[in-house]
């Protein structure tokens, strides 16, 4: 008899494991891990200098990767990278910001980090152009990917939705434990800016729904009800000061990066920190940004928040 | 052991499939991927006739038709796809026992494909060309493309289906999130039963189209009634007729020593099967020829031209010919775009050679072939889908491609200047203008910045705004509205530039044209032009840039 691979001990022994793994993705459902607690902790950090540098650095001020990221674990960072343009244009996230971050969770000793949008251009373009791919090519077990297939996502409900009830999300974001957020932080013509909790928008397979039948600003909040980020970057290296999302716009050059566990706050923070079509605005001047400080999603009132500011 | 003539056909038939593979952004700066499109005569005659232009891309078949004259119709036997194609549907198809096969046998309807090519050239003089229809390469690129390309991809994508949940077992991690984009062509049944016709006249005798039909082979005939190498038969042959029988084209005389050159293809099959090994080819000329291999009378040859000639004019006074000079453009169709860089329609259609290459090629699936849109000869030609996807402002393959220049190669440079339309917001159905929704998914995509949110009055929310002289028409805003079925914004052919020579990009410039917005980091996101202009701008002082609140 000619002799396999795989007798049927392995096969169901296999078989077993699919289905757990499956069982386990429904359990997970929009349960990322939190951080380990810290002592006293900055709530914020806002590091400068360039990009890749000023990344490590925040994470380095934010208590270290160790603390989001534990040894095995399945990561998934999700940059901006639905525009096929270059860097500059502050369309996309920072290729340099995404390298380091993913090195970083790497170092802490992933299993593996998925670098996940839905690109509203073509895929290839946006992942080619934004230089997203090309600055993760040589780590291992990482894959950038641009996903816009049906059979990549799965239903999720949405408990605290006041309008968007349930929406289709990466089956890899619900498998993973850690979401890492890096935004680029750009102005957006329906919502102001465009910052983490806009950015989760990039999770979900129809977002048709969002802008057609409910009311844009709630439904993204309803969204961050379940798509909690673990951890919060957002790339202001530069900011998209006007013509957001897809640009070509106004640049600002920044050389800053925020970091937080709350997104809230984050958001809050790039929006007063930056300059947008020549005026300054505060955080609750956005209305995603005030509701989910409403709902309990985070903190907007960053004045009273420790902000620890570093140089990378 | 495989003949020689077999191997070859079979390599270079894998190298049609490479390159058509291969024809997909990005392109390889070589090999050509459009080379054997090149090589046919009859697109090579065809649309130098109908253009009324030599065509340098296409020149490349002057070097088939010269080599006709030395080695015979060795493009039939070793190059051309559809003949490798029929070779193996007659091998699939051949029946046990073949009637009679002699050159004298059937040689009436051989006379077909130089009607067909006197009916084609009376065509092209009057103007209009049909080679799209016959020329086999085209025939062979067409239904790969658009029939067989999205086959393979859906295959592999159930395989990848299949397989998924078990590539994390084999080290296949990389592969669990491949999901192959599978692109759907409009046509495509037509194009395979029409495909699926000529393969099927293999029933009635082996390589039915190559010896009755296919016009390029009436071409290559004409210069390989006497070529230089050519079937040789010895002393030693005993009459048994077994060459006369497996000859594919029937190019064999039933006194089996003569052979009618015109028709032979080299294919040595006849040197294979002989079993006195008498057959061989040399380069002689020591052998006896066929009285009137060829004799299809001036008369008739005169006819067919005519008629093809009145099948053209015939064509070009239906209704919705958008073809000649005189064409009711009113009557075209305002869903009609054309890929960037395409010639001016009349001479778009004479040089379109239907090969659906740009089609294969195209990025993002739009170009899309179409059926009578463009009038009853437009059949087939290529057409912007905007509601399907957009055109990617990135991507210039379909001009690069084009083997006749009907689509013009564009620099990515110049192809942002290529305006192929406008866009037009059917406001009655914008759910911003109409509903009062705030969405302006059609501001967030467009790539060239020509749409923007506006505060209008009467109107609670932002509405897009289309700045036309910006607009390249590339459909992205028509592809990614949200509103169900028909898009409530539309790219039209209005404004579209169709350049036969010259830059683009100095046409924009003279026109006012401003696509320059794209290349570089701008800040005119506001729209100066639309404020003012259309007197409906909200005079408020300084309204917020949308999507702010009021600071309270």
């Amino acid at each position: 008899m000619k002799r396999t691979g795989m007798n049927r001990r392995d096969f169901l022994k296999m078989s077993a494991e699919c289905a757990a793994y499956t069982a386990a993705t429904v359990a997970l459902t929009g349960v990322f891990k939190g951080a380990e607690a810290a002592e006293q902790g900055p709530d914020l950090v806002v590091s400068n200098g360039n990009p890749g540098p000023a990344t490590r650095a925040a994470v380095e001020a934010m208590g270290g990767i160790g603390r989001y990221v534990r040894p095995k674990d399945k990561v998934v960072i999700k940059p901006n990278m639905s525009f096929p343009n270059p860097p500059e244009w502050g369309t996309t996230t920072h290729p340099d910001v995404v390298r380091e971050l993913t090195a970083l969770c790497l170092k802490a000793g992933a299993s593996s980090v998925l670098v996940l949008d839905n690109p509203l251009r073509n895929s290839e373009m946006c992942l080619e152009r934004s230089g997203l791919r090309k600055a993760c090519a040589n780590l291992p077990e990482t894959q950038v990917q641009g996903l816009t297939d049906r059979r990549f996502f799965q239903e999720v409900k949405i408990p605290q939705g006041k309008a968007l009830t349930s929406t289709m999300v990466m089956k890899k974001v619900l498998e993973a434990d850690v979401l890492i957020a890096v935004p680029v932080a750009k102005s957006h013509s329906a919502t102001g800016v465009s910052l983490t909790m806009k950015g989760m928008m990039g999770l979900v397979y129809d977002r048709r729904t969002f802008h057609m039948d409910l009311d844009l600003d709630v439904a993204v909040v309803d969204l961050c009800t379940v798509l909690k980020p673990t951890l919060t970057i957002i790339d202001a290296s530069r900011i998209l000061s006007e013509g957001g999302p897809g640009g070509p716009g106004k640049v600002v050059h920044m050389n800053k990066i925020i970091a937080s566990t709350d997104f809230v706050a984050a958001d809050a923070m790039a929006v007063e920190m930056g300059t947008w079509y020549g005026r300054k605005f505060k955080g609750h001047q956005v209305k995603q940004i005030q509701m989910a400080h409403a709902r309990g999603l985070g903190r907007i009132d960053i004045a009273s928040l420790s902000v620890k500011e570093v140089h990378g | 052991m495989i003949r020689f003539q077999r191997f070859l056909q079979i390599s270079l038939f894998a190298l049609f499939v490479f390159l058509l593979w291969l024809a997909a952004h990005p392109l390889p700066g070589w090999p050509e991927v459009d080379l054997f499109l090149r090589l046919d005569p009859l697109i090579s005659l065809g649309s130098m006739a109908a253009a009324r232009a030599f065509i340098p891309r296409v020149a490349w078949a002057f070097i088939i038709v010269g080599l006709a004259l030395f080695l015979g119709r060795v493009f039939c036997g070793y190059l051309c796809p559809l003949g490798a194609t029929i070779d193996f549907a007659d091998w699939v198809l051949a029946k046990k026992k073949p009637g009679e096969n002699g050159f004298e046998g059937g040689r009436r309807y051989r006379l077909l494909k130089y009607f067909f090519l006197a009916g084609l050239a009376g065509s092209a003089l009057a103007g209009l060309s049909w080679v799209f229809l016959f020329s086999p390469v085209s025939l062979a690129t067409r239904f790969y493309s658009l029939v067989i390309y999205p086959l393979v991809l859906l295959v592999s994508n159930i395989f990848l289906d299949v397989f998924r949940p078990v590539f994390p077992y084999l080290g296949l991690d990389h592969l669990a999130l491949v999901h192959l984009n599978v692109p759907h062509y409009n046509t495509n049944l037509f194009v395979f039963l029409f495909f699926s016709a000529v393969l099927a006249l293999g029933m009635i005798r082996p390589r039915f189209w190559c010896r009755n039909l296919c016009p390029a082979g009436a071409v290559l005939a004409v210069f390989s009634m006497r070529p230089l190498f050519r079937r040789v038969v010895s002393d030693r042959c005993t009459q048994c007729g077994k060459c006369v029988r497996a000859c594919p084209m029937g190019a064999i005389s039933g006194d089996i020593e003569t052979t009618a050159h015109s028709e032979c293809i080299t294919c040595l099959k006849c040197e294979e099967v002989c079993p006195e090994k008498a057959v061989s080819f040399k380069v002689t000329r020591k052998v006896p020829v066929l009285a009137k291999e060829v004799d299809f009378g001036r008369r008739k040859i005169l006819g067919a031209g005519a008629a093809g000639m009145a099948v053209a004019a015939v064509t070009m006074t239906n209704l919705y010919h958008l073809h000649g000079k005189e064409s009711p453009r009113s009557l075209r169709s305002s869903r009609l775009i054309r890929p960037p860089g395409s010639l001016p329609e009349p001479e778009f259609q004479d040089r379109c050679v239907r090969c659906g290459e740009c089609v294969k090629t195209c990025l993002t699936n739009t170009l899309q072939p179409v059926w009578f849109e463009a009038g009853l000869a437009g059949l087939w030609t290529p057409k912007v889908t905007a509601r399907l996807a957009g055109c990617e402002q990135a991507c210039a393959a379909c001009g690069q491609v084009c083997p006749t220049g009907a689509i013009r190669p564009l620099s990515l440079d110049e192809k942002l200047f290529a305006k192929i339309g406008t866009a037009r917001i059917e406001k009655s159905r914008c759910i911003a203008w109409e509903q009062d929704k705030k969405c302006l998914i059609c501001d967030e995509i467009c790539p060239y910045n020509a749409i923007s949110s506006q505060f209008v009055s009467d109107h609670p929310v932002t509405v897009p705004v289309i700045d036309e002289n910006k607009c390249n028409g590339c459909g992205y805003c028509e592809n990614k509205c949200p509103v169900e079925g028909e898009s409530a914004i539309l790219v039209e052919p209005l404004g579209e530039v169709r350049l036969a020579k010259g830059s683009y990009r100095e046409n924009a410039r003279e026109l006012g044209l401003v696509f320059h917005a794209k290349t570089e980091v701008r800040d005119d996101f506001i729209l100066e032009s639309a404020k003012g202009k259309r007197g409906q701008v909200k005079p408020a002082e300084k309204p917020l840039p949308p999507g702010f609140v009021v600071d309270p």
